[in-house]
C-alpha cells in the first residue's frame, strides 16, 4: 500500500456529488468540492461519469421519439371545440329524418301493401321474403330497430374508442355484427338438396322446408314446409303446404301451394292454386286462366298477364299489365300500359298511374271507372315540403358522413385522396358501380350465394350514399384547403355534401352530379380497398398498410397514423 | 432553483403564449386549439415516458388538457406556463400511478435510511459510454413509479427540487435521494440486471 495523497484525502460521496451536479449545494460547500475533485482523481472520474449520466438521462428524455398519436391529433380539435351540441343537433335531425321517412314513405306503403292482403308484420320482413330464409329473424328486422342499432353501434365504438384501440373497436362491433347475423341459424328439419338436374318425384313427401338448387328442379311429391329453390329452370307441380320462396330463370308452379309464391324469375309461370299471397318481380309474368290466388298479388315486372282469379287486391308496377282475369279486390297499377281486356273482372276500384292512358275494352266488369292520375315526374320545386326533405337529407347525408369518418378516419382520408386521383377513381367507380350489382344478382341465383349477393347489394347501396359523401369532403377541400386532420376535414365534408346537394336539385341535370357524384366516390372508395388488399400486410399494422414506416425522430404533430 | 428552463415544451424559442392563455381563459376556442397544438406533444411525451403504456400516456394526455380547462383560471401570469403545465402534469400521472398502487414496496419513505452502494467511477463511465438514449428508454419502464417519476421531472421537463418534492410529496431534502436510487435502478436496469438498485432492499 502506497501512501498517496489521495489515499488520505476521504472521497466525496454520490450523494454531494450529485447535488453538486445539479446545483443544489451552497456556494462554499459547492466551492469544496469543486477543489476536491481537482486533486482527486477517483472523485474526478465519478463527477464525469455521473455528468455524463445526466446528459444521457436529458438525451434520452428529450428526444422526439414517436409522433404525437391520431387520437391526440384528433383530440385537439375536441379540445378546440366541444362537439357535444353539434352532436345533439346531429341526432336529432337524423332521428326527424328517420321519423318523417318513416310516416312520410314507408309507412304508407307499408299500409298499401296491407290492404293489398300481406298481413306481414314489417316492411323489410316483408320485402325479403320473410318466411323460411328467415325464421327467427323477423321481430329484428324493422327498419326503425336497425337504424337504433346501427346508432347505437356507432355511439358505443365511439365510446369505447377512447379506451380501446380503433382496431379493437372496430373488431368488437364486426364480432357483434357477425353475431347477430349468427344468431338466426337454428332452422326446424330442413333438407337441403343439390343437383345438377334435381326432381322430387311425385310420391316423395319432405317433412319439413326444403332448399334445392340446381340447373334444372322439379318438384313433385309434397313438402310439408316451404321450398325455397334457386335453378335455371324450375317447376313446382306437387304440394307446397308451406310458401315457395324462389330465384330462377324460369320457374312454373303449376301444382299447389298453400302459402305464398315469393319469388325472382326472369319469365314466371302461374298455373295452380295459391292458398295465400303473390309477390313477385321478373321479366314476364303470366298467370294462367286455372290459377287461383286466395290472397293478393304484389309484382313488379316487365309485362304481366292477370289471366287467372285473384281473391284479394292487385298491386302491380312494371311496363306493360293486361287484365283478362277475376280480382275480387282492388288494383293498384303504376305501369306504362294498362290494358283491361273485355274478359275482365275487378270488384273494386282500380287507380292507375302512368302517362299512358288505359286501353279499357267496353264489355269489362269493372266496379268502378278506372281512375287514372298522369305521374308528376318533376320534382315540385314550388312546394315548401319539397325544400324541407331536401334540407333532411342533407342532414342525413352529412350525419351518415360525420359517423363514418369517425369511425373509420383513416380510410376516409385516403377515400379522399383517392377521389383527387380523377381517372382512376371515376373509371372504377364506373365499373364497380354497374358491376358489383350484377354481379351480386348473379350471385342471388345461388342459394348460397343469395345471402352474399344481398349483402353485397346493401353494401353496394350504402356506398353510393358514402360516395357522394366523400366527394363531398373533395369538394369541400377545393373550397377551403387540404387538410389531413379528422375534423376540419368532417368540417369541409359538411360544406361539400351540402354543395353537392344543391347541385342534384338543379332541374333536368341535377340527377347527372347526384349518380356522377355516387359513382365517382364508389370508385374512390373501391380504389383504397383495392390498395389495402394489394400488398402482403405485416400481422400487426393492418390498418396502415401503405404509409411509410415513420422515421424514428418523425417530429411530432407530423402526418397522422393510423 | 434559479436554473433558466431551455425551452423544452416544443419547437426551440417558443415564447410564454401570454395573449393566447388571456384568450383561452375567455372562453376563445380558437385561442385554446392554438395553446393544445403548441403543449400537446411535449405533455404527450412527459407522460409517455412516466407511465408505463402508450395507452396511459393517451389518456393522461386528455385528461390532463381537459383539467387544464378548468384550471387554467387558477394560473399565475407572473410565472411560466410550461412549468405550471408540467407541474399539472406531473401531479395528475404520480395520482394515476399511486391510484393503481404501481408503487411498489422498495418506494417506501423508509429509504432514506438504506445505504447507497458507492460506484466505481471508471466502471460507471464505461456503461455509460456504451448504452444509447433508446436504451435508457427502454431501461426506464424496468423502474418503479417513484423513480421514474422523479427522473422524467427532473430530466424532462427540468423541474426544481422544490416542484419535484411537491409533487411526490416528499421532504426537499429527499429529493436528491430519490433522484440517486432512481440512478441505481436505472444502471442495474441498463446493466440488464432486473433486480433492485445495488444497495437497495432487496
Amino acid at each position: 500500500m502506497s501512501n498517496t495523497p489521495e489515499e488520505k484525502i476521504k472521497h466525496l460521496d454520490e450523494m454531494t456529488l450529485l447535488l453538486y451536479i445539479e446545483r443544489q449545494l451552497d456556494r462554499a460547500r459547492g466551492l469544496e468540492v469543486s477543489a476536491h475533485t481537482q486533486e482527486c482523481d477517483t472523485c474526478r472520474t465519478l463527477l464525469r461519469a455521473m455528468e455524463r449520466e445526466s446528459r444521457l438521462l436529458t438525451r434520452a428524455m428529450l428526444e422526439e421519439d414517436e409522433p404525437l398519436p391520431s387520437r391526440l391529433a384528433q383530440f385537439q380539435e375536441r379540445a378546440r371545440k366541444s362537439m357535444q351540441w353539434i352532436w345533439g343537433v346531429a341526432f336529432g335531425l337524423a332521428a326527424t329524418g328517420a321519423y318523417a321517412l318513416y310516416t312520410g314513405y314507408i309507412q304508407p306503403w307499408q299500409q298499401q301493401l296491407e290492404q293489398a292482403g300481406f298481413g306481414g308484420s314489417n316492411l323489410l320482413g316483408l320485402l325479403i321474403f320473410q318466411g323460411e330464409i328467415w325464421k327467427g329473424w323477423q321481430s329484428m328486422i324493422t327498419l326503425l330497430e336497425v337504424l337504433a342499432m346501427v346508432t347505437l353501434g356507432g355511439l358505443a365504438a365511439m365510446f369505447f374508442r377512447r379506451r380501446i384501440r380503433r382496431g379493437s373497436a372496430l373488431a368488437l362491433v364486426f364480432a357483434g355484427l357477425c353475431t347477430v347475423l349468427a344468431m338466426p341459424q337454428g332452422a326446424s328439419a330442413t333438407e337441403i338438396r343439390h343437383e345438377e338436374r334435381l326432381t322430387i318425384a311425385q310420391d316423395e313427401v319432405i317433412h319439413g322446408d326444403l332448399y334445392a338448387a340446381g340447373g334444372r328442379i322439379r318438384g313433385g311429391g309434397t313438402v310439408e314446409g316451404g321450398l325455397v329453390g334457386a335453378g335455371g329452370d324450375s317447376e313446382v307441380y306437387g304440394h307446397v303446404l308451406g310458401h315457395v320462396l324462389s330465384s330462377s330463370g324460369n320457374l312454373r308452379v303449376t301444382g299447389q301451394v298453400d302459402g305464398s309464391v315469393r319469388c325472382y324469375a326472369g319469365n314466371l309461370l302461374l298455373k295452380g292454386k295459391i292458398g295465400r299471397n303473390v309477390m313477385v318481380a321478373g321479366g314476364d309474368i303470366n298467370i294462367d286462366r286455372d290459377t287461383k290466388i286466395g290472397g293478393s298479388i304484389t309484382s313488379f315486372a316487365g309485362h304481366e298477364t292477370i289471366d287467372g282469379h285473384v281473391g284479394r287486391d292487385v298491386l302491380a308496377m312494371g311496363g306493360q299489365v293486361t287484365i283478362t282475369g277475376d280480382i275480387q279486390g282492388s288494383a293498384k297499377i303504376r305501369s306504362g300500359e294498362l290494358i283491361i281486356d273485355s274478359s275482365a273482372r275487378v270488384g273494386g276500384p282500380i287507380d292507375f298511374m302512368s302517362d299512358n292512358r288505359p286501353q279499357v275494352s267496353s264489355g269489362a266488369k269493372l266496379a268502378s271507372p278506372v281512375h287514372y292520375e298522369k305521374p308528376k315526374h318533376r320534382d315540385d320545386y314550388g312546394s315548401v315540403h319539397y325544400y324541407i326533405w331536401q334540407v333532411i337529407w342533407t342532414a342525413a347525408y352529412i350525419l351518415f358522413g360525420l359517423v363514418l369518418f369517425a369511425l373509420m378516419p383513416k380510410f376516409s382520408a385516403d377515400a379522399v385522396k383517392s377521389a383527387e386521383n380523377y381517372g382512376a377513381s371515376a373509371g372504377l367507380g364506373v365499373l364497380v358501380g354497374f358491376g358489383l350489382p350484377i354481379a351480386a344478382c348473379i350471385a342471388c341465383v345461388t342459394v348460397v350465394g343469395l345471402f352474399v349477393g344481398l349483402a353485397t347489394l346493401f353494401l353496394w347501396y350504402g356506398s353510393l350514399y358514402f360516395g357522394a359523401v366523400i366527394i363531398g369532403a373533395v369538394v369541400g377541400q377545393w373550397l377551403m384547403g387540404r387538410t389531413s386532420e379528422l375534423w376540419p376535414l368532417i368540417g369541409r365534408m359538411a360544406v361539400g355534401v351540402v354543395i353537392v346537394r344543391l347541385f342534384t336539385i338543379i332541374p333536368h341535370v341535377g340527377w347527372v352530379f347526384k349518380y356522377g357524384a355516387a359513382f365517382w366516390g364508389i370508385g374512390a372508395i373501391s380504389l383504397v380497398v383495392y390498395r389495402r388488399f394489394q400488398p402482403v400486410i405485416a400481422p400487426n399494422v393492418p390498418s396502415a398498410p401503405y404509409s411509410p414506416p415513420m422515421p424514428p425522430n418523425t417530429t411530432v404533430g407530423g402526418p397522422l397514423p393510423a | 432553483m434559479g436554473t433558466p428552463r431551455p425551452g423544452r415544451m416544443n419547437a426551440p424559442g417558443i415564447r410564454e403564449p401570454t395573449e393566447a392563455i388571456a384568450r383561452a381563459r375567455a372562453g376563445d376556442a380558437e385561442a385554446w386549439g392554438e395553446l393544445y397544438r403548441d403543449y400537446a406533444p411535449a405533455i404527450f411525451r412527459f407522460c409517455r415516458r412516466a407511465l408505463p403504456t402508450r395507452e396511459d400516456a393517451e389518456d393522461a394526455t386528455m385528461e390532463i388538457f381537459m383539467k387544464l380547462k378548468v384550471k387554467l383560471v387558477q394560473y399565475d401570469a407572473a410565472r411560466s406556463f410550461s412549468a405550471w403545465l408540467y407541474k399539472v402534469a406531473a401531479n395528475h400521472c404520480w395520482d394515476m400511478l399511486r391510484r393503481r398502487r404501481i408503487r411498489q414496496d422498495k418506494e417506501t419513505d423508509d429509504l432514506e435510511n438504506v445505504p447507497l452502494e458507492h460506484p466505481d467511477p471508471s466502471q460507471l463511465e464505461l456503461l455509460i459510454e456504451q448504452r444509447t438514449s433508446a436504451e435508457v428508454r427502454k431501461a426506464l419502464d424496468k423502474l418503479g413509479g417513484r423513480a421514474r417519476m422523479a427522473l422524467v421531472m427532473r430530466y424532462y421537463s427540468d423541474m426544481s427540487y422544490d416542484e419535484i418534492a411537491d409533487a411526490l410529496g416528499v421532504r426537499r431534502a429527499f429529493v436528491g435521494v430519490v433522484l440517486l436510487r432512481a440512478r441505481h435502478e436505472l444502471r442495474q436496469a441498463l446493466e440488464g440486471n432486473t433486480a433492485l438498485a445495488a444497495g437497495g432492499a432487496s
